[in-house]
C-alpha cells in the first residue's frame, strides 16, 4: 500500500513539473531529498528530469554534478547537508561551495532508482554537457526512454544545441517522446515525422498506438496513425524488394566472375575446366596469405590488404591456369571429355592439397575498415559495404575484360580464335599459345572470384565446389563467344536463385533454374548469345 | 555389304570375338562358383557383391560413353533411384515381418511408413518401379536433352547439375525419403534376417550373376545393328542422320537402357550396405564412375568392368589404411591414363614405355568422343 501511495506521489510530482515549466530547481530540497532514502531518492530524480527543460544553465550543471555524484557514490549524505568529494576538494551538494566533508555515506541505489538516476543525469547532460560528444552520449541514454519522457526536453534541448548534427538527433529522438504529448497535434505530426523515416521500430513504435485511447476517440488521430502505418509497410516493402535484389546481385557478381573464366575458355577451346571451383578457392587463399604478409611487414598496409592483394591473386591463379593448360589441358585438346575428368582430378588433387597444407578450418578475414558497415538507404534496406565491394569489383572485371577482349592484340587473338581455330592458325596466329594465355586469364578471373568472396563468404578447402555447378548453368544459358551472354545468364541465374529462396528455400531455387536452364535449351540450344555459325 | 563377304557366324561366335570379354566373363563365371562355394569370410563376399555393383554401374556408362560417345556426369542419380526403391521395399518388408518400427518413422516424425510406399513391399512391383522411374526419368531428361542436340560437354555438365540438383533435394527432410539420415535399419531380406550369412551370400552371388548377364547382354547388343548404329552415332552423328537414321531415337534408346541398368545396380547395392542416403547423388561420386570407365579402357563393355573392380578395390584397400592417401592416388591415376593411356588400361598390352617421345602417344581410338 505505501508503495502504491508512493508511486501516485511521484506521479503527481512529475505532472506537477510538467506543468510548471518556469520554476527553476529548489536546490537545497531535492538534496535534502536525494538523501532521505530510496523514495525520496526517486522523487529527486524525477523532478530534476521533469525540471530539466525549464532549469537556468546553472542548475543543468548543479543537477549533473549531483546525479554524477550520487552515481558515482562520492556524496556523503550528512545529517544537516550533504556534501559531495569532487576533484578540488569537498563541496556543498545544494550550493557547489567549498564546505566540510559530512559525515555520511552515499545512498544505497536500487534496480529501481538507479535507472531513474541515470535518466535524470543524462537529462541534465543534455543542457549541461560541455562537448557535443558528452550531450550525444547523454541522447543516446535517453533515447531508450524517450517515450516516457516530456516532449518539452526535447524540443529545448534542440533549441539550445549548437551541433547542427546533434540538433537532429535530438529532434529525432524527440518525436518519440512527441507521440505521448498532450496536445494532439504534435503527436500527429510525431507520427508524420516518424513515418517519414520507415523501419521495423518505426512501425511497432506507431502500431503500438492503434491501443491508445485517443485512437479511439479521435478520428484525425486515428486516421493519421492508419495513413503512418500504411506507408511504413509499402517502404518496408520497397526496401525489401530492394534488399532481395540487393543480395541477387551481389551473388550475380561472383558468378559473373566464376563463369566468365569458364565461358572464354570453353569459347576457345570447347573445354570446361571442373577446377575453375577450386581456382576460386585457391584465390581466396592467395588473398589470405597477402593479408598474413602484410600483417607480418606492414601492419599499417592491412587495411588494404584487398586491393593490394589483387595483382598478387590474379597473376598467382593466372600461373596456375597456364600451368595446367601446358601440361595437361593442351595434349587432350581434341578429347574435351577426357579433359572433364582431368581437370576433375586436378580439381580433387589442390583440395586435398589445400586440406593437407593449410587444413580444414574457415580462413580468418580481417574486415577492413572501409567494408564494415553499410548505408541504411531506405526502410531497413542497407547497402551493406563487403557485397557493394564484390559489385563494383565484378563491373571493374567486366571492364576490363571488355577491354582486353576487344582493345588488346591478345584479344583480338582470342576472338578469332574463338571464330575459327584453323583460319585464325592459317593467317599466322600462334593458336597454342592463345589458348595459354586464355586459359591463363580464364584462370585468374576465377582466383579474383575468390578474392572477392573473402569478405562475404567461408573460406575453405570445400568452398569452390558450391559454385562451380552455378558457373556450369551460367555458362550452359549464357552461351559462349560473348561477354553479354555471360553477363545476363549471370544477373538472371543469380537473381532467379534470390527471388524464389524466400518462397520456396535455396533447394527448390535451384531446381527451378535447372528445370528452367533444360527448357530454355529447348528453345535455344547454344545459349542466349550464340556466335552465329553451322550448327553442329 | 561386309555380310556377303564374310563367312556367316553365329552370333555367339562373334561375341566371343573379344578375348577381353570372353576373360571377363569366364572370371565372373568362377567368382560366382567360389562365392556360392562358401569358402570366403563373410567380409569378402559382401566385398565381391559390391564390387559387382559398382562394375554393373560402369557397363551402363560404359554403354552411352563408349558406344555413343554421350558422357554423363550424372548416373549417380539412377543408381540412388534403384537404391531408394529397394530401400522403401525393405522398411515395408521389415515392418511388414516383424513389426518394428523403423528409425524413419521416428526422426521423420511420421506415424507410420507412408501409405504410398504399401505397394513396394512386394519386390515385384519394386523392381518395376525401379526400373520403370529410371526409365522414365531418363526419357524425358534425355528426349528433352537430344531434342535440342544438346551434346558432349554440354550434355555432361547439365547431367552433373542434375545430380546436384537432385542430391540437395533428398537432403532436405521435407522431400519425404529420410532427408540427411536416408534409410537404414533393415531387418529382413526376401524373408532372411538380414545379418544371416546366407543373405550376404545370396546377394553377392545375385549381384556377379546379373553383371554376368548384363555383360553378354550388352556385348550381343553391341555386336549387332544397333550398336553398329550407336558407334556410327559417336563418329559422325550429322553423316548418319544425313543417311536417313533417327539418331535422336538411337541415343534415347541406350540413354534409357543405361539409366535402368544403373538403377538394378543401385537395388542390388543397398541391400548389402545396409543404408542408402543422398550422398550416392554427390557429383563426386557420379564423377568417379566415369573415371572408372576411363581406366578400364571405354568401347569395350569388359574394360569399365576390369576398371570398376580395380579402382574399387584399391579404395577399398586404402580406405582401411591410408585414407588420406586416396584421393592423391586417384587424382594421379586419372592424369595418367588420360595423358598416356587414352583407351585406359586395355591399352597397357600396346604401351611402349618411351615416354618422352612424341610418337609414343597411343591414338585415342576416337578422335571425337
Amino acid at each position: 500500500m505505501r508503495m502504491g501511495r508512493r508511486l501516485g506521489l511521484l506521479l503527481l510530482a512529475l505532472a506537477a513539473a510538467w506543468h510548471s515549466p518556469a520554476l527553476a530547481h529548489d536546490r537545497a530540497q531535492i538534496a535534502t531529498q536525494a538523501c532521505s532514502g530510496a523514495a525520496g531518492l526517486s522523487e529527486a530524480a524525477a523532478t530534476l528530469t521533469a525540471g530539466a527543460s525549464s532549469a537556468t544553465p546553472e542548475d543543468a550543471a548543479w543537477a549533473a554534478t549531483l546525479t554524477g555524484a550520487l552515481l558515482d557514490k562520492t556524496i556523503r549524505c550528512g545529517a544537516r547537508a550533504s556534501t559531495i568529494e569532487s576533484p578540488s576538494g569537498f563541496i556543498d551538494a545544494a550550493t557547489l561551495a567549498k564546505a566540510a566533508p559530512a559525515d555520511g555515506s552515499a545512498p544505497v541505489l536500487s534496480l529501481k532508482n538507479r535507472p531513474l538516476v541515470e535518466t535524470a543525469r543524462a537529462a541534465a547532460t543534455l543542457f549541461a554537457g560541455a562537448t557535443a560528444g558528452e550531450r550525444a552520449a547523454a541522447l543516446r541514454a535517453l533515447e531508450r526512454r524517450a517515450a516516457s519522457l516530456p516532449p518539452e526536453l526535447f524540443e529545448t534541448a534542440a533549441a539550445r544545441e549548437p551541433d547542427a548534427g546533434l540538433k537532429e538527433q535530438i529532434l529525432g529522438v524527440g518525436q518519440s517522446a512527441l507521440l505521448n504529448s498532450s496536445d494532439v497535434a504534435k503527436r500527429i505530426a510525431a507520427i508524420e515525422r516518424i513515418a517519414a523515416q520507415p523501419s521495423r521500430r518505426a512501425e511497432t513504435q506507431i502500431a503500438a498506438l492503434k491501443s491508445d485511447p485517443a485512437y479511439a476517440k479521435e478520428p484525425v488521430f486515428a486516421a493519421a496513425v492508419d495513413a503512418g502505418l500504411a506507408s511504413i509497410d509499402r517502404w518496408l516493402r520497397v526496401s525489401s524488394v530492394a534488399n532481395t535484389l540487393y543480395n541477387g546481385l551481389s551473388f550475380a557478381s561472383i558468378l559473373f566472375m566464376a563463369a566468365v573464366g569458364l565461358a572464354i575458355i570453353f569459347g576457345l577451346m570447347g573445354v570446361i575446366n571442373l577446377a575453375q571451383g577450386e581456382f576460386i578457392m585457391l584465390g581466396a587463399y592467395v588473398a589470405y596469405a597477402v593479408q598474413e604478409t602484410l600483417r607480418a611487414v606492414a601492419p599499417g598496409l592491412l587495411d588494404w590488404y584487398l586491393i593490394l592483394a589483387i595483382p598478387v591473386v590474379f597473376l598467382a591463379i593466372a600461373a596456375v591456369g597456364v600451368a595446367l593448360e601446358a601440361t595437361l589441358v593442351r595434349r587432350l585438346y581434341t578429347r574435351p571429355l577426357m579433359t572433364l575428368l582431368a581437370t576433375w582430378a586436378v580439381s580433387l588433387l589442390i583440395v586435398n592439397l589445400v586440406r593437407v597444407g593449410v587444413g580444414t578450418q574457415n580462413l580468418q578475414f580481417v574486415t577492413p575498415s572501409w567494408l564494415a558497415g553499410g548505408k541504411l538507404l531506405v526502410g531497413d534496406f542497407i547497402v551493406t559495404w563487403n557485397r557493394l565491394f564484390a559489385i563494383v569489383f565484378a563491373g571493374v572485371t567486366l571492364v576490363a575484360t571488355w577491354a582486353v577482349l576487344k582493345r588488346t592484340p591478345l584479344g583480338l587473338n582470342i576472338r578469332a580464335v574463338t571464330q575459327n581455330r584453323a583460319m585464325a592458325g592459317c593467317i599466322g596466329v600462334p593458336t597454342r599459345r592463345v589458348d595459354m594465355m586464355a586459359f591463363g586469364l580464364g584462370s585468374g578471373l576465377a582466383g579474383l572470384a575468390g578474392l572477392a568472396l573473402c569478405p562475404i563468404y567461408n573460406v575453405n578447402p570445400q568452398m569452390g565446389s558450391n559454385f562451380v555447378i552455378d558457373s556450369f548453368m551460367v555458362v550452359v544459358l549464357g552461351g559462349v563467344g560473348t561477354l553479354a551472354g555471360t553477363v545476363v545468364a549471370a544477373l538472371g541465374v543469380g537473381q532467379i536463385n534470390v527471388l524464389i529462396e524466400p518462397l520456396y528455400g535455396a533447394v527448390a531455387a535451384k531446381v527451378i533454374v535447372l528445370l528452367m536452364i533444360v527448357g530454355f535449351l529447348q528453345w535455344r540450344p547454344e545459349g542466349l548469345y550464340a556466335v552465329k555459325g553451322r550448327r553442329k | 555389304m561386309s555380310a556377303a563377304i564374310a563367312p556367316k557366324r553365329s552370333l555367339l561366335a562373334r561375341a566371343a570375338d573379344d578375348r577381353m570379354v570372353v576373360a571377363v566373363a569366364l572370371a565372373l563365371v568362377a567368382t560366382a562358383a567360389v562365392v556360392a562355394g562358401g569358402g570366403l569370410s563373410g567380409y569378402r563376399v559382401n566385398t565381391i557383391g559390391q564390387l559387382a555393383c559398382f562394375a554393373l554401374l560402369a557397363l551402363a556408362l560404359d554403354l552411352i560413353w563408349g558406344y555413343a560417345g554421350i558422357l554423363s556426369l550424372g548416373h549417380g542419380l539412377f543408381f540412388a533411384i534403384g537404391g531408394y526403391v529397394v530401400g522403401m521395399h525393405l522398411l515395408e518388408r521389415s515392418v511388414a515381418e516383424t513389426g518394428v518400427t523403423p528409425d524413419i518413422v521416428q526422426f521423420m516424425g511420421w506415424k507410420a511408413l507412408p501409405g504410398w510406399w504399401g505397394p513396394l513391399e512386394s519386390f515385384p512391383v519394386a523392381l518395376l518401379a525401379a526400373m520403370g522411374v529410371s526409365f522414365a526419368v531418363a526419357f524425358v531428361f534425355g528426349w528433352a536433352s537430344f531434342r535440342s542436340r544438346v551434346s558432349g560437354v554440354y550434355f555432361a555438365i547439365i547431367t552433373q547439375a542434375l545430380v546436384y540438383v537432385a542430391m540437395l533435394l533428398m537432403f532436405r527432410n521435407d522431400t519425404g525419403f529420410g532427408g540427411n539420415n536416408g534409410m537404414t535399419g533393415f531387418q529382413v531380406v526376401f524373408g532372411v534376417p538380414i545379418q544371416d550369412p546366407a543373405v550376404t551370400k545370396g546377394l553377392a552371388l545375385a549381384s556377379v550373376l546379373v553383371l554376368l548377364a548384363a555383360l553378354v547382354a550388352c556385348r550381343l547388343l553391341m555386336i549387332g545393328r544397333f550398336g553398329r548404329l550407336l558407334v556410327a552415332t559417336r563418329d559422325d552423328e550429322v553423316r548418319l542422320r544425313s543417311l536417313g537414321y533417327e539418331t535422336l531415337r538411337l541415343k534415347l534408346k541406350v540413354w534409357c537402357l543405361s539409366a535402368v541398368l544403373a538403377a538394378l545396380a543401385g537395388l542390388l547395392y543397398v541391400p548389402q550396405v545396409g543404408i542408402i542416403n543422398p550422398r550416392v547423388l554427390s557429383p563426386e561420386l557420379s564423377i568417379e564412375i566415369a573415371v572408372w570407365c576411363a581406366i578400364g579402357g571405354r568401347g569395350r563393355l569388359a574394360g569399365a568392368i576390369i576398371g570398376a573392380v580395380l579402382v574399387n578395390a584399391v579404395k577399398f584397400a586404402l580406405s582401411a589404411s591410408l585414407p588420406e592417401l586416396w584421393p592423391f592416388v586417384l587424382a594421379a591415376l586419372v592424369v595418367v591414363v588420360a595423358l598416356i593411356f587414352p583407351n585406359g588400361l586395355l591399352d597397357l598390352g600396346k604401351w611402349k614405355p618411351t615416354l618422352l617421345s612424341r610418337s609414343r602417344a597411343l591414338e585415342a581410338r576416337d578422335a571425337t568422343p
